[in-house]
């Protein structure tokens, strides 16, 4: 028996820059995820209710937008009420160093900022998942 | 309040029976893990399932077919029925990973409860595609929705074997040039119930229907009343034109086959064998060519192939004839 790892993949309210998170759903591809990609314009109750019937392992999410830390803290009251809080959250995209401590504190498990690399970004997910990737590569 | 998922089978059951997202969703999970310990609970759910009618809609990349799954989820839900979709779509064939993509068609109906949306990979499922949507629509069966959708690319066996699910089958194609000759290669006109040219604004719409229908019709005796001929419609999925005809076209062809109980039968059987098949063939695999750890003796055997002292037909008919 063995499991992949089902990233979801979206962005939420009118943030429309998703040039990044298409990049990395295509990265993520070719690294033996499966990802789930919800596109842009979502709400945070149409992405929790997106997980709750994907059964993802991760989401994540990519903002260009000042207004992250918003969105996000809306997000995760809305995953704790749905009972989905368990599911770790990372956030890409225009990430200020300065906010990170706010954004963790709030229960973020992964910020990856301008500079992130996909090595560090896959090595989040296996580690968050207890899963391998190469496990899944290999099987092919 | 946090959810707790059910871990004792009779409870998960019971999650499952009344439409439990979370539950419902950790079974397939398990389904495509390849998890042998829910065989117990897909028996349970199969001898009291068969009440949810499945439409399967099937046709080439890019056709729209989750555009119009999108479109039929809008009309249903106006007459509130409730509706689970199995979205299926290809993965990576090297790296067994994919993007799922049919939800961004379908994202206005996210927040609806009485719509449950679950995507599939086409690979990195064990014992097979086949195997794993099946079992995932005997969930969606219990889940005890009115309606279940099913998608699929439609290439290759797999993909047949699921339409043999569905009460109905909706082949999509589009004008594009040759798609109907590859439609009879693909032995698609076949398996389908209704046929739809998506795209119909595109040039050469009405050509395509004209020649999908000559194909179609060239398949059935025109004076066999007892038959059902399907019908070959034309929709613009993105602006909704056409998809009020093809949700009735389907209640027609629901109608044929409760008029029809022999022909329903002879889906249903069918239906059956392929499902045996797939069970069959799978714990076949599983015993003799194992994916975890190869055998000593099957070891043993690929190399006599190899070495060409015995062949591939003498080294099956010696795996079966193992099974006495």
């Amino acid at each position: 028996m063995t499991s992949k790892i089902r990233c979801l993949l979206g962005m939420l309210g009118t943030d429309v820059h998703s040039k990044g998170i298409r990049t990395l759903a295509q990265l993520l591809r070719d690294h033996g995820v499966e990802v789930i990609y919800l596109g842009e314009h979502n709400t945070a109750d149409g992405m929790v209710s997106a997980l709750l019937a994907e059964d993802a392992d991760v989401l994540g999410i990519s903002f260009s937008t000042a207004t992250y830390v918003h969105y996000t803290r809306d997000l995760l009251e809305k995953m704790q009420s749905a009972g989905v809080d368990d599911v770790p959250v990372m956030l890409g995209g225009l990430i200020h160093r300065d906010d990170e401590a706010e954004l963790r504190e709030i229960g973020v498990k992964g910020i990856f900022g301008p500079g992130s690399t996909t090595d560090q970004i896959v090595l989040f997910l296996e580690q968050i998942t207890g899963k391998s990737l190469s496990a899944a590569r290999s099987r092919d | 309040m946090r959810h707790v998922a059910a871990t004792d089978p009779v409870a998960l059951l019971a999650d499952v029976r009344r439409g439990d997202v979370r539950a419902s969703a950790r079974l397939i999970s398990r389904i495509e893990a390849g998890d042998e310990s829910v065989t117990p609970l897909l028996q349970s759910l199969y001898r009291q399932g068969g009440r949810t009618p499945i439409i399967g809609i099937t046709g080439p990349p890019g056709a729209g077919k989750s555009t119009l799954v999108d479109q039929l989820l809008t009309i249903y839900r106006s007459r509130s029925l409730t509706i689970a979709v199995l979205a299926i779509d290809p993965a990576s064939p090297f790296t067994g990973g994919a993007i799922l993509g049919d939800r961004v068609r379908m994202a206005r109906h996210n927040t609806d409860a009485g719509v449950f949306i679950r995507s599939m990979s086409s690979r990195g499922v064990l014992g097979g595609l086949a195997r794993a949507a099946s079992d995932a629509l005997i969930v969606l069966d219990a889940m005890g929705k009115d309606l279940i959708l099913v998608e699929t690319v439609g290439v290759g066996q797999s993909e047949i074997d699921i339409m043999r699910h569905a009460a109905s089958t909706v082949i999509l194609q589009t004008p594009a040039g040759g798609d109907v000759v590859q439609a009879v290669k693909a032995g698609i006109l076949e398996i389908g119930d209704v046929f739809v040219v998506n795209k119909s604004d595109t040039s050469g719409a009405d050509r395509t229907v004209a020649a999908l229908r000559e194909s179609v019709e060239f398949r059935h005796d025109p004076h066999d009343a007892s038959a059902w001929h399907p019908p070959v419609l034309k929709t613009q999925a993105t602006e909704a034109s056409g998809v009020q005809e093809l949700v009735e076209v389907l209640e027609l062809h629901a109608v044929y086959l409760r008029a029809h109980p022999e022909a329903l039968r002879r889906r249903l059987l069918t239906q059956a064998r392929v499902c045996l098949t797939e069970l069959v063939s799978d714990g076949l695999r599983r015993r003799y060519l194992g994916a975890e750890s190869m055998s000593a003796p099957l070891a043993a055997l690929l190399e006599e192939i190899v070495d060409r002292r015995t062949d591939p037909y003498d080294a099956a008919r010696q795996l079966l004839g193992a099974l006495g």
